[in-house]
């Protein structure tokens, strides 16, 4: 139990390092990348004009002031205050994340639904046509870009068939195609991860001996393939998912979805520092705690794990 | 549709359906006979709903997809093209730009020059806020004295600062004094900054409040805004000028092109923004939708930002304009969605002169001005944003395959938007880049002389004593006699010496639902009122 303790202690340490890093990491990155007020003032805006602003925001002031005062807000959680939309930063990202979490789990469902029936299936009848069909369709699903499965699938299936509408939030019809179009690349990963270690496990010589003992096929893959298959997998589905809360700027413009991704993007764009920062914290705080989730079940699947 | 053949007693659905639309049966009508023809009432239902429904609507709703989404409500935080889209519904300004240019009254009935620095405009009476606030002459001092308030948080202040002091003598009476006569203050209190907004209520709540929750007087109110997803407004019943045709206007920000136009193709939406011309025809065949286009008022250049040899050449300079083929750009790129403009004052602005001839491709006479400019071949460079015009890169490419023909070293480079946009602050491009001014009071001093005037975005060297002496006098005279003999030799200037080598005038391209009855404006505002917005009802 102590064993457990400590290997939680040290994951949420290491949770809390990669946090502060990401952050200051964006800071940074974010000031380096140019000013913000000439895209906030039209285009013949006295110099003047541009200097008040500047001061009004606190950017004329040397950067390690600015960063000081970022840090010592950000750990109140206060991210300041948007410069595009002039309100709480923080609350512009956070209005975004039920539409992110939706998508997220949304597709990750979609994802591992199909992938691990489909990679177990295709392990097992490895070299069947099955296996090949479903392998060529993940290399498709990993090759093809978001924007083009994107835009295929409402073409085919809004436009030309009419099963769902084309964009938006709200109904569950809308959550359709954009779950699907994000979660290809994870399906199609997961499915080939599942697939390989499924079949190094059903090499091994206790699949032999189960299967000497006449065990029936079902219940050998059941009990002893995906126990011992499934610490590959889930560090793949833990990874996906993280890709699946960050990753989804692609999808989320192509199907007008409010989600954390867009907003990131068209703010880098507008150089809305606060509001780039709030996102990529809420993203990697996301991200981070899914890690910690993924540690905490290697930890319940495989003791010698939690031990060393 | 399958069923359109059908016949019986001499009548076939294909002439029951040009009966109805051109009025002579019912709808009611059309659905008893219609059931002999296809066999049930269900069926008859179908075929009216297939053969009138992209034509006429029941809806009440319109539902607009922009290429992004609002960023504020408050008409003097922000001036983008998506922004102003709403905020010209929400709010009214004194006087408004109509499609044929020409102002018209709007909160204001009169206005009058009452000598060159004062005018005086008379309010409307009886008009309220949409929070039943009366509107009068302190919201209108107010609102214009807060869009030039140096404490206030707003990015207007460029707009209405010939103003030297405003009084209202009573409350539907306002002078406006200038600080010098200002030919274009009519114009500028049409346009952004010159929205009236309740002074009452901005001081109860403050700005992020008013932001937030937006009281303006306009044909439409502020319902809830989700961002990034949906803003709802819903009509004004009690609108001085009328309601507006539909109960509600919703706007949804659809920033890929594809997802927009297929929302429009399958009527998810009612009215869609930039449409590119290469996807107007697809638009337009559409069974139910069109495209509505309008010359924008305004130019697509190529500024000229550096004098280092070749630019600095005259000769040079107007090879490289006589090089470049307008008609062909025009045609093969825009599919004829744009025009060739005669110089710097465009076709919606005031003292255009219609018998000037579209700019001229010769290039053979590019070649002779080059050897005239003595040029030894060095490096020219054009630097273009990829999607901040539309075509932007597609006519670079163009333009710098044309140059290259003459015997120009033309080279390209592709620039981020945002470091472009950098590069623009920072006057730091290397030879060429694209500008896209906008004519902002349809007049040669918002446009020609706003961008090549001392310290103006597009005057990186030009400078003319001429140029200089006439562009001050028009601005600030109210002559306009005068102002339109010198906006002429302005213009001829300005092509002598091309610090803007003018390219085209492309079209603004809308694409909606054919039951949706509206023009677009050329200065990118998109007012609905109940003059102008009708949907087609059966």
């Amino acid at each position: 139990m102590q064993g457990l303790a400590r290997f939680l202690a040290y994951r949420l340490l290491r949770m809390l390092v990669a946090m502060w890093c990401v952050v200051t990491v964006v800071f940074i990155v974010m000031r380096l990348s140019g000013d913000p007020v000439p895209l906030l003032l039209p285009p013949d805006a006295p110099i003047a004009e541009m200097e008040r602003l500047r001061h009004e925001m606190g950017l004329d002031r040397p950067i390690w002031v600015q960063y000081g005062v970022f840090m010592s807000q950000a750990v109140h959680g206060d991210f300041g205050r948007s410069i595009h939309f002039r309100t709480s930063a923080l609350q512009v990202v956070w209005e975004r994340v039920p539409a992110t979490l939706e998508l997220a789990f949304a597709s990750f469902l979609c994802a591992i639904v199909v992938a691990i029936p489909a990679g177990i299936l295709s392990a097992v009848k490895r070299g069947s046509t099955y296996d090949n069909i479903v392998m060529g369709v993940a290399l498709i699903g990993q090759a093809a870009p978001t924007f083009y499965i994107g835009i295929m699938l409402i073409l085919v299936c809004s436009l030309w068939l009419g099963l769902f509408p084309t964009s938006g939030r709200g109904e569950w019809r809308q959550l359709v195609l954009p779950s699907v179009t994000l979660g290809a690349f994870a399906m199609a990963s997961i499915a080939r991860i599942t697939r390989s270690a499924v079949l190094e496990i059903l090499m091994a010589d206790f699949i032999r001996t189960a299967r000497a003992k006449g065990v029936p096929e079902f219940w050998t893959i059941v009990k002893h393939v995906m126990r011992n298959a499934a610490i590959p997998v889930v560090t793949i589905v833990g990874l996906q998912l993280g890709n699946l809360l960050g990753g989804a700027v692609v999808t989320e413009t192509i199907f007008s979805w409010p989600g954390i991704g867009r907003l990131a993007i068209q703010s880098i764009y507008n150089r809305d520092y606060p509001i780039v920062q709030s996102c990529v914290f809420m993203t990697a705080a996301m991200f981070v705690v899914v890690n910690f989730l993924v540690d905490v079940t290697y930890g319940l699947l495989d003791p010698r794990i939690r031990r060393g | 549709m399958e069923d359109v053949g059908a016949k019986r007693d001499g009548i076939t659905v294909d002439g029951l359906a040009r009966m109805l639309r051109d009025g002579q049966i019912t709808r009611r009508g059309f659905l008893a006979r219609a059931v002999g023809l296809v066999g049930s009432a269900a069926a008859a239902e179908g075929l009216l709903a297939r053969v009138v429904g992209a034509q006429t609507t029941s809806k009440n709703t319109l539902v607009i997809g922009q290429s992004a989404d609002i960023s504020k409500l408050d008409p003097q935080m922000s001036t983008t093209v998506n922004d102003i889209a709403v905020t010209f519904n929400l709010y009214d300004n004194l006087l408004t730009r109509r499609l044929d240019g020409k102002l018209y009254p709007s909160l204001a009935t009169e206005w009058k020059l009452v000598n060159p620095t004062t005018w005086q405009f008379k309010l409307r009476p009886n008009v309220k806020f949409h929070n039943g606030d009366p509107l009068t002459s302190a919201d209108v001092k107010f609102s214009f004295e807060r869009s030039y308030d140096p404490n206030a948080k707003v990015i207007t202040k460029s707009i209405l600062t010939t103003i030297d002091k405003i009084e209202t003598p009573d409350p539907l009476t306002v002078v406006i004094h200038t600080k010098q006569p200002d030919p274009l203050l009519a114009a500028r209190v049409a346009f952004y900054a010159g929205q009236i907004m309740p002074k009452a209520y901005f001081q109860k709540v403050g700005d992020d409040e008013f932001n937030a929750k937006p009281i303006g007087s306009g044909p439409v109110k502020f319902a809830s805004w989700v961002k990034d997803d949906r803003l709802i407004l819903d009509a004004n019943r009690d609108y001085w000028g009328g309601k507006i045709d539909v109960d509600q206007i919703i706007f949804r920000p659809l920033p890929e092109l594809a997802a927009r136009i297929a929302a429009l193709l399958k009527g998810e939406v009612d009215l869609i923004t930039k449409i590119p011309p290469d996807h107007v025809e697809r638009v337009s065949k559409a069974p139910n939708t069109k495209v509505e286009g309008v010359l924008y008022a305004g130019l697509y250049c190529l500024s000229v930002a550096s004098q280092k040899p070749p630019l600095d050449s005259k000769p040079f300079r107007q090879a490289m304009s006589l090089a470049i083929d307008r008609q062909i750009i025009v045609k093969e790129l825009w599919r004829g969605q744009a025009g060739v403009p005669t110089g710097l004052v465009v076709k919606s602005d005031n003292h255009f002169d219609p018998t000037l001839p579209p700019l001229k491709y010769d290039p053979n006479q590019a070649k002779q001005l080059l050897k005239e400019a003595n040029y030894k071949g060095e490096e020219l460079t054009l630097e273009t944003p990829i999607g901040f015009m539309v075509m932007d890169k597609e006519m670079s490419e163009v333009i710098v395959s044309m140059w290259k023909d003459v015997g120009i070293n033309a080279k390209l480079e592709q620039l981020e938007y945002s470091v472009y946009q950098q590069k623009i602050r920072e006057k730091s491009f290397k030879g060429i880049r694209w500008t896209d001014p906008t004519s902002a009071y349809n007049d040669p001093d918002g446009m020609m002389w706003r961008h090549l005037a001392p310290g103006g975005p597009n005057a990186y060297w030009f400078r003319h004593p001429r140029f200089d002496e006439l562009g001050n006098g028009a601005r600030f005279s109210v002559d306009e006699k005068f102002r339109e003999g010198a906006y002429k030799e302005m213009a001829r200037l300005e092509l002598e010496f091309l610090p803007l080598i003018p390219v085209i005038q492309p079209m603004e391209l809308y694409g909606l639902q054919k039951y949706v009855e509206w023009k677009p404006y050329a200065n990118q505002t998109m007012e609905f009122r109940r003059f102008n917005l009708k949907m087609r009802r059966a």
